[in-house]
């Protein structure tokens, strides 16, 4: 693979701003409108919130017979005029609640559609990735991007971006109001304010600092932990607990060490804060007295300060939220340029009508450069036979079922498929033609049904038991509780090897291949499900064309065509009893593998 | 508080940082409270003011004084603040880590048995998840707790001294809140479980399809697979916008009842302190004036928030509460393997290993994986033991460390039940060669001198000749500073079972177990190794379990395992002749070398 896909794949290269917006829109423009009206509402709520110290200025100030901040109502009596603040101030609140409410509604709603879209085109394309371009990556970082980068980037344009505007418009709000209060106190408190901004970007450059050690600590310890976990064994064994235990009081100390700074820093940060936010307390108490301001706009003023300073620490934090998204983004902007390397032809076709005629001409393949796995293979089976492979671990068996449905590319000759080269063919089509029953059977959580059907809602029950009964499934299935809707746990652990194996050929079979290929399990298995095994093995072979990389002896014996292999090479080919006779390879192979048993 | 036994200990050790925390928190919630009675004094001079026309010299200095006065509280509120962060958040900090310290001593004193049946992915999440709602309860938990109650209590007592008449008419839209907040708690509680489960669906549906992703493409069934996983997005869609609609929906129906006490103060209290009547409600008299209208709606403003803290605090606590109930669950797992009361120290081991009818069965099995063994090895010998998989010949050796327990009086080292023996001795006189060759992300130097880190790098090296891994070692670019593992470079199953060979070398304990460890390795190599142990180890007792008899031919005697049984105990010569097994895999030993082409 290439260095550059790597780098994609791996989320490293870095994306300048002007290459992420466009990239941004294409996300926000169907929810645009909904984010704007959402900001209106947001817009009056702030409005609202800023204006409701005023009622309680009037109050005052009324209590004090100042001229009325509010002209309009110069007629009333002093007493209705209170009454009417207070119900005034109720129908704010009131109101701004309300849209609050219908801001966060509509903006979770289309952030959340965001999410949704997002997560289905990431999930859809890493679905559609090749195998060796996922091999390159650890399930779990491509999770991470499935379910936490996606709600990030919602997560930045829905919640951070919204809160840092709010914020800027809160402080906006309240400046202008002051100042239509008192210029000079206004201008004092903006120098407060000038502070506090300072202070605040200065403690977040070092708090982001101690936070990126706090973590690094502990993914340190976790590790520690991990590792040491999973070979405690070993740990007892050799009498090492008390140095263990001493490495790991290290780890823990440091990391208690570093807790200790954030809490030092956010120990002087908040509290000094504090003292500012009394101290333009002090100066509004003092500027009141010497420019005869009222006891109203006194006390607006101090109920302003608080306003005026909480969003200005926030914008902060806001910042580094805006940062952590920006580095998720480009992560899974870079994930989505992937591109899948496996690929159709523009001319590839479908497969119709499968007679199931195999042949591999002159095939060498490689998986690293020059480490022939396969040396010029070349043979041919005739539709409906089974053909069994045989020969040593490493002989090259399994990467010839892996070929033919163009798990990899091969580097020379050509493989056709009634006499149609795989290359030109589709690849969905292909592999829907060839039925895999794989070594290893991996089992989703889920039911018996979903992992027979794998979420194809298309089959029926009939149609699925028929199947099982077919494969020698239905024994076991029928003695669940629930049948097809029985649960199987994490792998199929609840299940047994060889039962596990039995699910395996259903899901096969429903697919309705016309060619199969099998590579049969080394596992011990019991042998009452052997039997069964075997049985269904019988009928499985008269599907179609069968490939098998066998180690039952009985599939062998009763294969059309056994192709012996050793070190890449084809050495003998022939039926069970042809190759006995020979007293060749196989003769050997055959007491070797089977004669104990 | 939260309690525990794993706790308290900490709290004893602590207690000092605790005490000088919540009496500087108290100390600074008494300091806020005078904030809203300077704003009603600083009224009053404006009212009086106001009603003569002149501004007084003293009024003047009263208000220098109140603003001053303010100052002061910041300054005192300030270094308040400063001293309970720096104690109740340290405290914390510091039972955080005893605790975590006692739980890894706890797993190091667990049994391979208990590790068998939990997964490490279970006790890692106890070490991480656990103890951060726990941390975070002791921290922030105990803030919340002492400040809610403590500000809470204060208020209610200032606004009682002002006026016990307005008291008891918030009271009521009051307990409505803390009501309000009790109520929907749980219901809370359950959407934010619900909303987490979402997420996590979401989170191992997409884990799992991605791991199994090639039986996906052989089945050609993206489709519905992405079909399947979009359920669970739009599962996920839904529940989160419903939650948050809720939690918005609760916020606002309690800042609306702020804003409705808010309301009433204002509109009731202005109109008393305008009109200056007595209004009779209910039966009690109220009336106010402005200063103290002023000064009850600061205290109104600053017990909006321990009202708040009470209802989070309640949620908190049942978190945490559950965490460390999982975490007892484990600190009080048995310990199954741990010295008998008088145990005999092993000391100058000459190798002598006696089975005398030893059977063995597994716990989480049915039936014996041994019955009955019974066979004496000398000191000095060197002995293989074969058998075919699942015969239990990992079995024997293991009942020689005291992995699992064993019944007493039946194996037994330089004649002493290894029940009886001291475990540190047991073990010490053991070099052991695991099946799995486990080995730590360190550098191969650390990973060879594992048992003794402060070996000397000749040994060190001599060990990883022994076990003919001293050549690879020299080819790697850092060579003995080489880290392996996770963080480090891959190494091959080969070099991973040799350096565990070193690993156990250099310990050179009296006996010596290789437990399928050479299976990995090319036969040339082998047979150095073999030729090495029967050299260098010469007059020490030495097992060698394997699969392939080539290993163990040369060797002074086997053990044959067949069914759970010794079949023959013998040398190879005699065992060519006299067991039917050894014999049979002789033979098909051969037949393999020729077909390999060896």
């Amino acid at each position: 693979m290439a260095v550059e896909e790597i780098e994609k794949l791996k989320g490293d290269r870095k994306m300048s701003l002007r290459e992420m917006l466009p990239r941004f829109w294409k996300y926000l423009k169907p929810e645009m409108l909904w984010i704007i009206l959402a900001f209106v509402f947001s817009i009056l709520n702030v409005a609202l919130d800023v204006i409701s110290p005023k009622f309680i200025a009037g109050v005052v100030d009324e209590l004090e017979g100042k001229a009325r901040i509010f002209d309009v109502l110069t007629s009333v009596s002093a007493p209705r005029y209170v009454i009417i603040l207070a119900v005034s101030s109720l129908v704010l609140t009131l109101l701004s609640q309300g849209f609050i409410l219908l801001e966060t509604w509509i903006l979770n709603k289309a952030g959340q559609k965001i999410v949704y879209s997002l997560r289905m085109e990431v999930y859809q394309h890493v679905q559609n990735m090749s195998q060796d371009q996922l091999n390159e990556m650890p399930v779990g970082s491509l999770v991470t991007r499935v379910a936490n980068y996606t709600a990030s980037l919602s997560e930045l344009f829905t919640h951070i971006l919204v809160n840092a505007i709010k914020n800027i418009l809160t402080v906006v709000f309240v400046f202008v109001t002051m100042l239509t209060i008192n210029v000079v106190l206004t201008l004092f408190m903006t120098i407060f304010l000038v502070v506090i901004f300072i202070i605040s970007f200065f403690f977040r450059n070092i708090v982001r600092k101690i936070f990126t050690e706090e973590r690094k600590t502990i993914s340190d310890l976790n590790t520690f932990l991990n590792e040491n976990l999973s070979g405690m064994k070993i740990i007892q064994i050799f009498n090492q607990e008390i140095r263990k235990e001493n490495e790991f009081d290290k780890k823990n100390d440091a990391l208690r060490r570093c807790r200790n700074k954030v809490m030092i820093a956010f120990g002087i940060y908040r509290p000094l804060l504090s003292f500012l936010y009394f101290g333009a307390i002090a100066t509004v108490f003092l500027c009141g007295l010497e420019f005869s301001l009222s006891s109203g706009a006194v006390l607006a003023f101090y109920l302003y300060i608080s306003k005026f300073f909480n969003p200005i620490q926030a914008l902060a934090d806001q910042l580094n939220g805006i940062q952590k998204a920006f580095s998720s983004s480009e992560r899974l902007f870079n994930l989505l340029d992937v591109k899948p390397a496996v690929r159709d032809l523009p001319d590839a076709i479908e497969l119709n009508d499968v007679k199931g005629k195999i042949e591999f001409k002159n095939v060498w393949f490689a998986y690293e450069k020059d480490m022939w796995i396969l040396k010029d293979v070349s043979f041919t089976i005739n539709p409906k036979e089974t053909c069994a492979f045989v020969g040593a671990t490493g002989a090259g068996k399994t990467t010839i079922l892996q070929l033919i449905v163009r798990n990899y590319e091969i580097q020379k000759g050509d493989i056709f498929i009634d006499g149609i080269n795989i290359k030109n063919i589709k690849i969905d089509s292909l592999r829907k033609t060839v039925g895999q029953m794989l070594q290893d059977v991996f089992l989703f959580t889920g039911t018996i049904r979903s992992n027979i059907t794998l979420h194809d809602d298309s089959y029926s029950d009939e149609e699925i038991m028929k199947v099982c009964k077919y494969v020698n499934a239905d024994s076991f299935i029928d003695k669940t509780e629930k049948g097809l809707d029985e649960e199987i746990i994490e792998r199929g652990e609840n299940f047994s090897q060889g039962q596990r194996q039995l699910l395996s050929f259903a899901r096969t079979v429903l697919a309705k291949p016309k060619i199969l290929i099998l590579d049969e399990a080394t596992a011990n298995i019991d042998t009452e499900t052997e039997v069964l095994i075997q049985e269904s093995l019988e009928k499985i072979k008269n599907i179609g064309t069968m490939l098998v990389v066998a180690h039952r002896l009985s599939t062998i014996q009763k294969a059309d065509q056994i192709i012996v292999l050793q070190n890449g090479e084809i050495i003998e080919k022939g039926n069970h009893q042809q190759l006995l006779k020979n007293k060749g390879y196989y003769y050997k192979l055959y007491q070797v593998q089977f004669a104990e048993k | 508080m939260l309690l525990s036994r794993y706790l308290n200990k900490y709290y004893r050790k602590y207690w000092y940082l605790y005490l000088i925390g919540i009496i500087a928190l108290i100390f600074v919630d008494y300091l806020q409270l005078f904030v809203p009675e300077f704003l009603g004094q600083l009224v009053g001079i404006f009212e009086d003011a106001a009603k003569d026309g002149v501004f007084t010299d003293t009024m003047r200095t009263d208000i220098i004084k109140i603003a001053l006065y303010t100052i002061g509280i910041g300054a005192g509120l300030m270094a308040g603040r400063m001293i309970w962060r720096f104690t109740l958040f340290n405290a914390s900090f510091k039972v955080e880590a005893g605790l975590r310290h006692d739980m890894f001593a706890k797993a190091e004193k667990l049994s391979v048995e208990y590790f068998h049946s939990n997964k490490v992915g279970n006790i890692m999440s106890s070490f991480t998840n656990d103890i951060d709602e726990i941390s975070e309860y002791l921290g922030f938990g105990v803030v919340m707790l002492v400040d809610g109650f403590a500000l809470g209590l204060m208020c209610f007592v200032k606004i009682a001294i002002l006026s016990w008449q307005f008291l008891i008419i918030l009271l009521i839209p009051m307990v409505l809140i803390v009501v309000w907040g009790l109520l929907v708690e749980k219901f809370m509680a359950d959407n934010w479980t619900k909303r987490q489960k979402a997420f996590d669906e979401l989170y191992d549906f997409t884990q799992e399809s991605l791991t199994g992703i090639r039986v996906i493409k052989a089945f050609v069934k993206q489709k519905q697979e992405i079909r399947a996983f979009s359920k669970v997005a739009h599962k996920n869609k839904d529940v989160n916008v419903r939650f948050v609609l809720i939690s918005a929906g609760f916020d606002v129906v309690i800042e609306i009842v702020i804003g409705l006490l808010f309301a009433m103060n204002l509109g009731f209290g202005g109109y008393l302190a305008v009109t200056g009547e007595t209004i009779n409600f209910l039966g009690i008299d109220y009336s106010i004036n402005g200063r103290n209208l002023v000064t009850l709606i600061g205290y109104f403003d600053t017990l909006i928030w321990p009202l708040i803290a009470m209802g989070q605090i309640v949620a908190m606590y049942s978190r945490s509460k559950a965490s460390m109930k999982r975490i007892e669950e484990y600190m009080d797992s048995p310990e199954d393997i741990k010295n008998s009361e008088n145990p005999t120290i092993l000391d100058n081991v000459k190798g002598k290993i006696e089975f005398k009818n030893f059977s063995f069965k597994y716990p989480s099995r049915d039936t014996n994986t041994l019955e009955n063994v019974n066979l004496v090895i000398q000191p000095g010998e060197c002995i293989g033991i074969v058998g075919r998989i699942g015969r239990g010949k990992t079995t024997l050796v293991n009942a020689l460390l005291r992995i699992y327990n064993v019944n007493n009086g039946t194996v037994f080292i330089d004649d002493v039940d290894i029940m009886n023996a001291e475990l540190k001795s047991l073990r010490n006189a053991i070099s052991y060669v695991p099946q799995d060759n486990f080995l730590f992300s360190d550098t191969v130097k650390r990973n060879i001198a594992f048992s003794d880190v402060d070996l000397d790098d000749e040994k060190v090296k001599f060990a990883a000749d022994f076990a003919c891994v001293g050549n690879d070692i020299e080819g790697f670019k850092d060579k003995y500073d080489t880290v392996t593992g996770e963080r480090g470079v891959t190494l091959s199953g080969g070099q991973k079972q040799r350096i565990s060979i070193a690993r156990a070398f250099v310990k050179e304990s009296p006996i010596m177990i290789l437990d399928d460890s050479v299976s990995a390795v090319d036969v040339k190599t082998e047979d150095t190794i073999l030729k090495n142990i029967r050299e260098l180890r010469n007059g020490k007792t030495t097992l060698v379990v394997a699969s392939r008899v080539s290993t163990v031919c040369h060797l002074d005697r086997i053990i044959v395992l067949n069914d759970g049984s010794v079949e023959a105990f013998d040398t190879p010569a005699y065992l060519l002749k006299a067991s039917p097994t050894y014999a049979k895999m002789v033979y098909l030993q051969e037949l393999e070398q020729e077909v390999e082409g060896r």
